[in-house]
């Protein structure tokens, strides 16, 4: 328990100096900087409307993260993210049309869908690992890369909406979105099933027998082993089950905010999950207000920007900010302990 | 006749936490001689070389190169000052090519900075014709056998004109023809004034290649002898001559137990490697005994160990347990089938450091702790509790295992051991590096199992341990077995010695 209070008050330093840098750019970027400080740090809390996107724009930030921990707890690592919150969006909306007379058991029908390709794309990273010793990290990578291309060629080609202006596919009908919270704010209840998922992990990872042998395997692989324990499984798992993460929180988004696959909607989501992992320490449970938090500073930015001289770059070098810092106060933990492996 | 030698080590000593690895340990060596260095596993031997190789720092004494008298904190200064080291497993680059793993860091260079590869070939072939080595400066390593490969780190040494090389156990993965090839090689270097100093146990090498021999016992030099003037019998007496008590009371097996597990005629080979590294080894272990496996390091009883704890594969033989046949099962079904183990690396193996002492104690024996696919967490905390307090762990539950002392990692590992354990248990190097405390608990822990009439398997490179506790003794030399002989009064420890090293005829 004592190394979660420190990573605690890491991740916390780590903030109060993001939000120092934050505040300095502010002042030296903007004419009215007071101005641009109140809207970066206040905005997102100044109606419900904005206060609705914010936490909108945390859900798929919720499961991201939930992904990138429970790979790193089995010691993997899934740079997919990207790919696999693409695939699992276009999935859920192309069977989302497909399904469309089956009302809201289409829907869950759908969201399964797209939750599980991304999980079979992400396990097959792991699988290779079991079966060959490649990188899962490599090979995560490249399989998304090359997904969001084919992707985009079938948004662009054989599932456009010729009825739209935007790249997109076909919506999905009324009757099978998710519902709002607080409209007309992105906010739907999908936010809910984030935070569920995120007690299932938790409860996955520490209550159960599947959990136990998944994390053990990822701490002590040669204990394992020694164990008995079902290394050959636990070792593509932890990808599978962090790719489903992923694209559940790509189908989320299509059901909850955008009701179609947009192209390029995953555009830097996958990433942020990785910082959104990275400042909870891998622990599902502050995995919540890690996303919080970072969808507090990315809308901040959103709003400073719409309201005061600040321009966009100011919202991607405050983003750029966090990540760095909280990956070296990650490493420097890692560091720390002996251990040179990134856990 | 008042030569300065080539090293002066005087009074070094060397403190490990609990353990006194050297104290105040001497010795000269000349300019020219080859000297043997030898004693018992953990006497301290590879402590004192480090020591002269920079790898670790005396915590007193001082050490003379040629007179002088140096600090060496890094194996940079000893390189500097013409100390190589081979390395017991070599470090040869893999894809490099034999001139340019001799010649790393030194190559022959144009203009100040480009590689001279023709002229660095010349070079390391011209040291390779000098001393007759069987070695071509243009081949891959990865192409050489494994005698070639400990020729090419040799050759590293004398590519930098290094005046004293340091071998560690240097024809422990040769054969008889490389090794004599070795030995006219090493003799030819020490005519040219080569100091060669050779970490070995094994007699016949002793006598057929050294000046001087060295003995080491428990940190001490108990002797330094011509080896013109001893025979091979005075040096294994000086080397496991002297026992220690350890003060355990001995128990005898009541009766004869029947047979638990079963090894017959089991052979172990690398592709790699033509030695075999287990050879026809069978036995028995019967119920209610303590089955002692006694050997030097090298010949085989960490591939014994392998092999009973399944990550190791047999090429011949079979093994059985309770009359099933389990050979070539990995250690997740050896689990399923009752395995209970306590192996030599307790740290990377028998333990998850990372994670809580409860979590260490359940991982073989989950189905006991569930309810369906969940953990039942108030069964796991009431068995950790009585494992804890049972075993006297310094712990709590929740505390991760990277905190805990050695000792209190082995009882940890024990104490759930123990509770797998139906009629056999496997336990190597039980008491390594352990204080006198906890390795008395262990013996106990044992003897404990025994009258559970647990087949008890000991593998130990302590011979002291071996004659305290087990009941009959295996003795392993060479990857065969050398001899089986019950544990009585009267079985002379110098005669055991000797089978380890391979000098008796093996008698059951």
């Amino acid at each position: 328990m004592n190394s979660g209070y420190s990573r605690a008050k890491g991740a916390f330093i780590v903030i109060l100096i993001a939000m120092a840098i934050i505040a300095a750019l502010c002042f030296v970027l903007s004419e009215t900087p007071v101005k641009a400080l109140s809207l970066f740090f206040i905005g997102p809390f100044s109606s419900l409307y904005s206060l609705g996107n914010m936490l909108a724009s945390s859900t798929v930030l919720i499961l991201g993260g939930l992904g990138v921990s429970i790979a790193m707890k089995g010691s993997s690592f899934n740079l997919g993210g990207e790919g696999q919150i693409y695939l699992g969006g276009f999935v859920a909306a192309v069977s989302g049309v497909a399904l469309q007379d089956l009302g809201m058991l289409g829907t869950l029908i759908a969201i399964a869908a797209g939750s599980l390709a991304s999980g079979a794309i992400a396990g097959f990273s792991g699988w290779c690992r079991m079966k060959w010793k490649t990188s899962e990290m490599i090979s995560s990578f490249l399989l998304s890369s090359a997904l969001v291309m084919v992707i985009n060629y079938l948004i662009t080609g054989p599932f456009l909406d010729p009825g739209s202006n935007l790249l997109t596919t076909q919506k999905v009908p009324q009757a099978m979105r998710l519902s709002k919270i607080l409209p007309p704010s992105g906010l739907s209840t999908a936010i809910l099933i984030a935070i569920a998922s995120a007690a299932v992990i938790q409860a996955y990872l520490y209550r159960t027998k599947g959990g136990y042998s998944l994390r053990i395997t990822g701490m002590s692989y040669r204990y394992a082993v020694y164990s008995g324990l079902n290394t050959r499984v636990y070792t593509w798992l932890p990808m599978f089950l962090s790719g489903t993460l992923y694209g559940m929180g790509g189908a989320l988004s299509v059901f909850g905010t955008y009701y179609a696959c947009v192209r390029d909607f995953q555009s830097g989501l996958g990433w942020n999950g990785f910082a959104v992992a990275l400042i909870a320490g891998s622990n599902p449970v502050l995995v919540i207000p890690a996303a919080l938090f970072f969808a507090w500073i990315q809308s901040g930015a959103r709003i400073a920007m719409q309201g005061s001289d600040l321009t966009s770059q100011v919202a991607s070098i405050a983003q750029a900010v966090i990540f760095f810092l909280i990956t070296c106060e990650a490493f420097g933990r890692t560091r720390k302990k002996g251990g040179v492996s990134c856990k | 006749m008042n030569e300065i030698p080539a090293i002066q080590l005087e009074g070094i000593s060397k403190r490990y936490n609990d353990v006194q690895a050297l104290d105040d340990v001497s010795l000269d060596v000349r300019r020219g001689e080859i000297i043997c260095l030898a004693g018992e596993n953990g006497a301290g031997k590879t402590t004192l070389m480090k020591i002269l190789y920079g790898m670790e720092q005396p915590d007193s004494g001082t050490i003379r190169i040629d007179g002088k008298e140096v600090s060496l904190r890094s194996p940079l200064d000893s390189a500097a000052l013409g100390i190589g080291m081979v390395h017991q497993h070599f470090m040869l680059v893999g894809g490099f090519t034999v001139a340019q793993n001799a010649a790393l860091g030194i190559e022959k260079k144009r203009f100040g900075s480009i590689l001279d590869t023709k002229a660095t070939e010349d070079f390391v072939q011209k040291k390779i014709d000098e001393f007759g080595l069987s070695l071509k400066a243009t081949d891959c390593v990865d192409s050489l056998t494994v005698g070639q490969r400990q020729q090419a780190e040799i050759l590293r040494l004398l590519c930098r004109n290094d005046r004293i090389m340091i071998l560690d156990e240097p024809t422990s993965v040769l054969t008889e023809e490389e090794v004599s090839r070795l030995f006219s090689h090493l003799k030819a270097m020490a005519g040219e004034g080569e100091t060669i100093v050779l970490i070995t146990h094994k007699l016949d090498e002793i006598k057929r290649i050294s000046d001087r021999v060295a003995i080491l016992t428990k940190g001490r030099m108990t002797a330094i002898r011509r080896t013109s003037d001893v025979t091979e019998d005075e040096i294994s007496k000086l080397m496991f001559g002297s026992s220690v008590k350890l003060g355990i009371p001995r128990q005898r097996a009541s009766e004869e137990g029947k047979t638990v597990l079963s090894l017959h005629n089991v052979c172990v080979k690398k592709q790699s490697q033509e030695k075999p590294l287990l050879c026809h080894v069978s036995f028995d272990a019967r119920a209610g005994e303590i089955l002692g496996f006694a050997g030097v390091s090298g010949n085989g009883l960490g591939v014994l160990e392998g092999v009973l704890g399944g990550f190791i594969r047999t090429s011949e033989g079979t093994i059985t347990l309770r009359g099933q046949d389990i050979t070539g099962l990995p250690t997740r079904e050896l689990r399923k089938n009752g395995l209970s183990y306590v192996p030599a690396d307790r740290i990377a193996m028998g333990s998850c450091a990372k994670a809580t002492v409860s979590e260490n104690l359940i991982a073989p024996m989950l189905g006991r702790f569930s309810l369906g696919p969940f953990l039942d967490r108030r069964r796991i905390r009431e068995f950790s509790e009585d494992r804890i307090s049972k075993f006297g762990i310094k712990a709590s539950p929740d505390e991760t295992a990277s905190s805990l002392s050695g000792g209190n990692i082995q009882k940890m590992i024990l104490s759930r051991e123990t509770v797998l354990a139906e009629d056999c248990i496997v336990l190597s190097q039980p008491t390594w590096g352990l204080d006198r405390e906890s390795s008395q608990f262990v013996y106990l822990q044992m003897q404990e199992l025994r009258k559970r009439k647990i087949a008890v398997i000991l593998i130990s490179y302590s011979l002291d341990e071996i004659l305290a506790v087990a009941d009959r003794i295996v003795i392993i030399s060479k990857g065969r077995i050398a001899g089986i002989m019950d544990n009585k009064e009267g079985l002379s420890r110098e005669k055991l010695g000797r089978m380890m090293l391979g000098k008796e005829d093996r008698d059951e």
